[in-house]
């Protein structure tokens, strides 16, 4: 997502660099229009019908019930179950009070006929039951969130360990450098298929090492508490090196008189990292960070193909984007896929001005 | 834009105005696109070789094809029909027919079939009945499916374990259980009984292979009277019972949800491997003798299996129907036909290739699946519309329940997404 902010003061050019100006920027605007601001708009129009990507039936103007199905998310207070001779609360066998089904509550109301629970809370002595209408959608919104907070700042400081251990003036260091790209000129599909058969809890490569010093066997993908995890770990080891060389660029800007000076002063090599490399790393690190939010938030490939379009198991992989191509393409929904997307956009929308604002502001 | 441009652009356009008349004017064959799924390699072979022939033995069409990866052809489908891009002729997995035709993107083939009552009278009901929706034929498939299990002959011999060779004697569930214990004891460390190819993942498979399952045991995908509710069906007492026997299969170790490959059977891991036909070669070469097909068990009170495969239809937005039924003609040829049931170990779609094929005679090697055919206990996959988000829905839902999830939580999951499904598209009223 770009996003193009205006320039603090406006620049005064002569009348003859303004129409240069405009078409030098003609092609970028021509482009963001015809591929970014034209097709959300389509999208937003299309969030407001029931189009599907194929029917014989004609498409109806249904407002905003795509909204209404994609975020509607109750809260019913639970009444324990009662024993019908004594009327005193029913207890299971450890103790714990017995609340009726959830989906029988559900159901009962013809308007939260298909929803689904996402979680029970105890507030104030009341059990409560929250339960959404998309599910999944809320499950993917908090696992996208969930890999965003995870990769991000793992995968930029990973990134920029790697680019100082490649920035050393050692013998063979392209080979290494070679090494640690490569990853990312590798087709993320590609990477997806080999990570699942190293992830096979019987056979695969990760457990058999591990089991050389004891650990595991662990269920990789098939547990819905390390599914995400064993998801976040190749994508950091796919996508750090392409930051890796955006920091390497980064760092051999950095000239070396201010190293000098700083030995000069006496500082060791953490104060020359904290006071020398990182504030000089300033913007390369806006950049790192900014990219790799607007890609993790993305998370699309390697779950399709890693759970196979499922997001499973239990929606413990399920992504927005997962979600909206599973809506839009495999269920043929394309209205409702739309409102997810127009959702999808303001949420990246609002992330990366908030990032521009916290890291732009500070000034050196 | 300035004058040049234009001479220069006019220019142009009366140069390849001039090359395209010229074309026109040699009267060169009218293309057929045709669109399939490259499956495996000995079909894929046998497929492109049937359409070289094809297009050396007349002049008047030439047929143009393209593969595309099984995985996701059914959304290259869609996409192309939306960008108005489809093909003349193409295949599709059976079940998808329903969806396609209701859609409106396939025309009935009733009047094209009525033409050659010879071929009409040879195809086998199955595909028939698989190819119709709404009293038209809508599709017609040169084979025919499989499903059964086969046996690693020398490993039941071994165990102890009654090999039945009829649908009539097939295993009763409690058989079908003692046979896998006793099998436990013949495999290897690192293998077990059943293979389930769970390799193959959350798609089509797992509703093709594991729907008869809900079957057999008295339950369903869907309400089949009219098509307009799962709920009750697909999570109903017989489903979750059916669920539950599967569940039990891989906490009790009998089968594994992640087999190391695709070779388990194969490799002699794994003595009975729950698949449809398409191993037959593979599984001929490696086992040989040893390699026995053994009908569906009885979980209820009556086997269940898939039946229904890839088939042809031909597209609405076609600009030459003639010709692609021309070519449809000549795929279901016996010659054909024939070559395509060799390589693939498919049931071949002509009663006349059948009846001559030893392998189906009484004794031969696959006449497991004729006795299934023809005897009722093949169940066709739910002739709807819905059933492209059946299918997910169900698929979605064996993954979980594999991965030790609750089965009843699981399939009320799946029969929610079905019934939302069906009511987002107004019971799927079907066209006029």
């Amino acid at each position: 997502m770009a996003v193009t902010t205006p320039p603090r003061r406006k620049p005064s050019l002569y009348d003859g660099e303004r129409r240069l100006a405009l078409l030098m920027l003609s092609p970028a605007a021509l482009l963001l229009l015809c591929f970014l601001l034209i097709p959300f708009f389509m999208a937003f129009g299309l969030s407001l019908t029931n189009q599907r990507l194929i029917s014989p039936n004609p498409t109806e103007i249904i407002g905003l019930g795509n909204y209404r199905e994609l975020l509607d998310v109750r809260f019913f207070p639970l009444a324990p179950r009662l024993d019908p001779d004594t009327n005193a609360p029913l207890r299971d066998a450890e103790g714990n009070l017995v609340y009726p089904a959830v989906r029988e509550i559900l159901r009962a109301d013809p308007e939260t006929r298909f929803f689904r629970e996402l979680a029970q809370i105890d507030l104030f002595g009341t059990r409560y039951l929250i339960a959404a209408s998309d599910a999944t959608f809320w499950r993917a919104l908090a696992n996208t969130f969930m890999f965003a907070l995870i990769v991000v700042p793992l995968q930029t400081a990973f990134a920029l360990m790697l680019a100082m251990l490649v920035n050393q003036k050692l013998r063979g260091m392209n080979f290494f450098r070679t090494v640690y790209f490569s990853p990312v000129v590798t087709t993320m599909a590609i990477v997806s298929v080999l990570w699942f058969f190293m992830y096979n809890p019987d056979f695969g490569l990760i457990n058999s090492l591990l089991g050389v010093v004891g650990l595991g066997p662990f269920r990789w993908l098939e547990d819905p508490r390390s599914a995400l995890f064993s998801i976040i770990i190749l994508s950091i080891w796919q996508g750090v090196g392409f930051q890796m060389v955006i920091f390497l660029a980064g760092l051999q800007e950095i000239p070396q008189e201010l190293y000098e000076a700083a030995q000069i002063d006496g500082a060791g090599r953490w104060r020359q990292f904290t006071n020398v490399t990182l504030p000089s790393l300033r913007n390369t690190t806006i950049f790192v960070v900014i990219s790799t939010t607007i890609l993790a938030f993305k998370l699309f490939v390697q779950v399709d193909v890693m759970t196979f379009g499922t997001g499973g198991p239990f929606d413990s992989t399920a992504t927005t984007i997962l979600h909206l191509v599973n809506q839009g393409y495999r269920q043929q929904r394309v209205g409702y896929a739309s409102a997810i997307s127009v959702i999808f956009v303001l949420i990246v929308l609002v992330i990366s001005v908030l990032q521009r604002r916290v890291l732009t502001n500070r000034e050196v | 834009m300035n004058r040049k441009f234009w001479v220069a652009l006019s220019a142009l356009a009366l140069i390849f105005g001039a090359f395209g008349t010229g074309i026109v004017a040699a009267q060169s064959p009218t293309v057929v696109t045709v669109w399939f799924h490259s499956g495996q390699g000995a079909e894929r072979d046998a497929l492109t070789a049937i359409l070289d022939r094809y297009n050396a033995s007349q002049s008047v069409y030439r047929a143009e094809a393209t593969q595309l990866p099984e995985g996701s052809y059914n959304d290259q489908v869609n996409a192309a029909a939306v960008a108005n891009a489809l093909p003349c002729l193409l295949d599709f997995d059976g079940p998808n027919v329903y969806n396609y035709a209701w859609a409106g993107y396939l025309i009935p083939l009733d009047d094209y079939l009525a033409q050659v009552p010879d071929l009409a009278a040879d195809i086998i009901p199955s595909i028939i009945q698989q190819g119709t929706y709404q009293d038209k034929l809508w599709s017609i498939g040169t084979f025919d499916s499989g499903l059964a299990i086969w046996g690693n002959k020398k490993m039941l011999e071994a165990a102890n374990v009654r090999i039945p060779t009829s649908i009539e004697d097939a295993w009763t569930l409690d058989e079908f259980n003692a046979a896998l214990e006793a099998l436990r004891a013949v495999v290897p460390a690192d293998g077990y009984p059943l293979d389930l190819k769970m390799n193959y993942g959350a798609g089509e498979w797992f509703t093709y292979g594991f729907s008869p399952i809900l079957q057999s045991f008295g339950g369903d995908l869907i309400d089949r009277t009219d098509f307009q509710s799962a709920d009750g069906t697909i999570n109903g007492e017989a489903a979750v019972a059916a669920m539950t026997w599967f569940q039990g299969l891989f906490k009790n170790g009998l089968t594994s949800a992640t087999p190391e490959d695709d070779n388990v059977f194969k490799d002699g891991k794994a003595a009975l491997s729950f698949v449809g036909h398409w191993v037959y070669p593979e599984y001929s070469a490696a086992l040989g003798e040893d390699l026995v097909l053994l009908p569906m068990p009885k979980f209820g009170e009556k086997a269940a299996t898939g039946m229904g495969s890839w088939n042809w239809g031909i597209t609405s937005t076609c600009a030459a129907k003639d010709g692609a039924w021309d070519l449809l003609k000549f795929l279901l040829a016996a010659d054909n036909v024939k070559a395509f049931a060799d390589a693939s170990g498919a049931v071949p779609a002509l009663t006349s290739v059948l009846e001559a094929d030893a392998r189906y005679a009484e004794g031969g090697a696959l006449n497991i699946y004729f006795q299934q055919l023809v005897g009722g206990v093949a169940v066709p996959r739910p002739q709807t519309p819905a059933y492209p988000v059946i299918t997910r829905a169900f698929a979605q839902a064996v993954d979980e329940i594999a991965k030790g999830g609750d089965v009843q939580t699981a399939l009320d999951k799946a029969a929610d997404t079905i019934d939302r499904d069906i009511a987002n598209n107004n019971g799927y009223a079907p066209r006029n």
